[in-house]
């Protein structure tokens, strides 16, 4: 446990202790340490008190030469067992006497002629004397000991140090355990009394005051703050209640409104899911916020589904649409109304209304209503269809009126005036039978015009089953109808192989034998038919502004070298009843290539005429090789107008 | 062979020489033995001198305490006057009463004589075994008010046969 976390009783026994263990133990170092130099320098003195002896003993030897006097003083240093070598050298520096005996002699250094010095070398006390005898030198004194005792004596100092220490250690802790109770005991009871308080949250527990030191002003201090608590609490337990009360009130009146703003909103809701339009509205991010059961259903998206998403996430395909562009330009405040939309996401139309809405004058979100008018459009659409059919009928009708203002009145006329004359010349014989048989021509023109206004019109009315059909085949047939007359004509029919087409062949009939008719009949003379085919599809077609592109397409080329016409009545000569060439000239009752024409829409197809006065004509027909079993409105290309403006919503 | 002769002698008069100079320190003269305070320690040399340049080498800027040492040859005992240590040689002791005619003036007698200090001299330098031994005659240089020290004394052989007599 560090000591910071420690509790304080032992934190103050630590920090005693360890400044006294530290004091102590300094003092006991610097007890060794003087002992240490104290009993160096008695060392050395002692030796020098031994030199001083032995030189002082041994001047006579020296001066005298009395070698075996000098080694008997010597050997006396047996006495002093720490002193391991010592020799005496006479004035010339020779080795004059030595201790032990057995020393060897080059152990000895140099003689060396100095006053006294003493000296530690190598581990050992080393003291050199001069042998003095009144003034005269007489010798040199080497003397080496060893530093045994010294060790010895510190041994023991550092073992009495030791003691020393352990014991003081141990009665200052003991004082200091008896001590620190007079601190730490009031901190406790201080420290026990906060614990009860904050553990049992009991204010009116009192701290025990023991002493008058700061311990014991904290004491007072701690309990005067107990007291101050327990009177705020009382304080705040009555703020309290009053606080609850009126939070209650708050949260009843909230409740209240709460439920006033819930019934608003079920009643919008409602409104707006029982409206049979399509309610949207997006933020000023364009993120829906609000969508109605209407928009749900027409989406096929659960409110849940798109609530929160971006425009452009929920309904990718309706990036960049008018709508998007609309929902852009009204979150800037315009308010728009968008009368037709067709919509990329579904299929239908809508007729869009984009409503700005404001708070504060800030725009903070976009409102759309989107009215579905596909049921109004598809029904517009068959109105204008059959509105078309009306014109084409009341067109036919007025060429009929036109047929029978003229070309029907001219037999009747006709005949009308043959009978006047057959009426006046009836006296006179000879002259009717020639009346009668005028009448009876005129009246199977007539016959023949109505068969062939009625063929026309049965063209227009009747459908027909559509089959495979060999041309080949019809072409052989048709050569066959008109033999007598190709024959009459010295006529040259040249065809190509036929492909098999998807038709109907009573009308592929009518129209092989209608243009072969027509070209034999404005021929000059011998005249050549030539008959060409090949496959092509829709964008290959120039003469026709085809919508579908890819279908198959047989073009047929019915070339002659026929009187030919104008190409500017190229046109023309595709309506019923208008001849180019007088009655004289050509027989024909002015139907055939209105006929033709009538034949080639039927089957989906395109005819055009190219020629030239007098040389020749060549009618280009185009029919699908392929026959698409449906006419419906599903069918029906847009009109244009609604290309591009859809709802996405 | 007298070139080893001669060195055996020099080498020994060397150390006798040096002996000489060494019992200036070794032995007590009384006060009344000198003069002044700057007055010459002599080293005198009765007879024939055997350390011819030694002794004054040995001696030479050396004082005894404050006395500068100096050497005086004599070659009658008459002309000893002022002596301190009279060196005398062997050959002068056959005259009979000579020792005696030197007492009484604290001078410390030495010499190479075999039976010096039976004669009443006080050290003799004796040689043996090649090394010179010294022999005193304490009693002789107590008479003379002469204090030879201890040390000295355990060095050498004391002459004190109990039949000597004064």
């Amino acid at each position: 446990m560090r000591l910071r976390d420690a509790p304080i009783q032992t934190k103050l026994m630590r920090v005693i202790l360890l400044a006294t263990g530290a004091a102590l133990a300094l003092a006991c170092l610097a007890f060794v340490a003087h002992e240490f130099f104290t009993f160096r320098q008695g060392i050395k003195k002692q030796l020098y008190t031994v030199a001083k002896i032995v030189s002082a003993n041994s001047t006579a030897a020296l001066a005298f030469d009395s070698r075996e006097d000098a080694t008997e003083i010597l050997d006396a240093l047996k006495t002093e067992p720490n002193i391991v070598a010592a020799c005496l050298y006479d004035n010339e520096g020779r080795l004059f006497a030595k201790y032990p005996s057995n020393f060897p002699d080059s152990e000895f250094p140099p003689a060396k002629f100095t006053s006294g010095t003493y000296d530690f070398v190598d581990g050992y006390l080393v003291g050199i004397e001069p042998v003095v005898q009144g003034s005269a030198r007489v010798g040199t004194l080497y003397l080496r000991s060893n530093l045994d005792a010294m060790y010895d004596r510190l041994e023991l100092y550092a073992f009495i140090t030791l003691l020393v220490f352990g014991f003081s250690f141990l009665v200052s802790y003991i004082i200091t355990r008896r001590l620190q109770k007079t601190i730490t005991q009031p901190v406790l009871n201080l420290a026990e009394t906060a614990r009860i308080v904050s553990k049992k949250f009991d204010y009116s527990v009192r701290a025990i005051k023991s002493s008058e030191d700061e311990l014991g002003l904290l004491t007072d201090a701690f309990n005067h703050m107990l007291m101050q608590i327990e009177l705020q609490n009382m304080e705040i337990l009555l703020f309290n209640q009053k606080l609850e009360q009126k939070v209650i009130e708050r949260t009843n009146e909230l409740r209240e409104t709460n439920r006033e703003l819930q019934m608003k909103n079920e009643f919008v809701e409602t409104i707006l899911d029982s409206s049979v339009h399509v309610i949207a509205v997006l933020d000023t991010q364009m993120r829906f916020t609000t969508v109605n059961n209407q928009f749900a259903l027409v989406y096929h998206r659960t409110k849940a589904d798109v609530i929160g998403k971006y425009y452009t996430d929920a309904f990718p395909q309706a990036k960049d649409s008018p709508t998007y562009y609309d929902i852009q330009r009204s979150l800037k405040g315009e308010y728009i109304h968008n009368p037709v939309v067709k919509s990329r996401v579904v299929n239908g139309y809508f007729e869009n209304y984009f409503i700005p809405l404001r708070q504060n004058g800030e725009i903070y979100a976009v409102l759309i209503l989107g009215h579905e008018i596909t049921d109004i459009m598809e029904a517009n659409e068959k109105l204008r269809l059959l509105n078309d059919q009306l014109i084409k009928s009341n067109q036919d009708l007025e060429q009929f009126a036109y047929v029978a203002s003229h070309d029907l009145q001219e037999p009747l006329r006709k005949i009308q005036t043959f009978a006047q004359l057959a009426q006046k010349d009836l006296e006179t014989a000879g002259a009717s039978t020639q009346y009668l048989e005028k009448i009876t021509a005129a009246a199977k023109r007539m016959a023949e015009l109505i068969n062939a206004v009625l063929n026309y019109s049965r063209l227009s009315k009747k459908r027909e089953e559509f089959q495979k059909v060999d041309m080949n085949a019809i072409l052989v047939n048709i050569e066959t109808d008109l033999e007598l007359l190709i024959a009459e004509k010295q006529a040259t029919i040249n065809a190509v192989p036929l492909p098999v087409i998807d038709g109907i062949p009573l009308q592929l009939s009518q129209l092989f034998f209608n243009l072969i008719g027509n070209s034999l009949k404005f021929s000059t003379n011998k005249p050549v038919i030539n008959i060409s085919a090949r496959m092509l599809t829709g964008k290959e077609i120039s003469r026709h502004a085809v919508p579908d592109r890819k279908e198959t397409y047989v073009e047929l080329v019915f070339r002659d070298n026929g009187v030919g016409f104008d190409q500017q009545y190229a046109e023309r000569i595709f309506t019923i009843f208008q001849r180019l060439h007088d009655k004289q000239s050509y027989t024909g009752t002015g139907i055939g290539l209105a006929l033709v024409k009538k034949i080639v829409e039927n089957h989906g197809g395109y005819i055009s005429a190219e020629s030239k006065l007098g040389e020749g004509a060549s009618f280009y027909i185009y029919l699908p090789v392929y026959h698409a079993p449906q006419v419906s409105l599903e069918s029906i290309p847009d009109n244009g107008e609604g290309a591009g403006n859809q709802l996405p919503a | 062979m007298p070139a080893n002769a001669q060195l055996q002698v020099t080498r020994e008069a060397t150390i006798k020489a040096v002996f000489l100079f060494n019992f200036t320190q070794f032995v007590e003269w009384p006060a009344a033995a000198h003069g002044s305070a700057s007055s010459p320690f002599v080293i005198g040399i009765l007879g024939d001198d055997p350390f011819g340049a030694y002794l004054d080498e040995t001696i030479a800027g050396e004082k005894v305490a404050t006395h500068p040492l100096m050497v005086k040859r004599y070659r009658e005992a008459k002309e000893v006057r002022g002596c301190h240590i009279l060196f005398i040689n062997a050959k002068l002791l056959e005259q009979k009463d000579l020792l005696s005619s030197l007492s009484g003036r604290s001078m410390l007698t030495v010499s190479d004589a075999k039976n010096f200090t039976r004669l009443g001299g006080m050290i003799r330098l004796a040689t043996e075994n090649n090394k010179i031994k010294l022999e005193i005659n304490a009693a002789a240089a107590r008479d003379e008010k002469l204090l030879i020290s201890s040390k000295l004394l355990r060095i050498a052989t004391i002459f004190d046969p109990p039949d000597y007599q004064r």
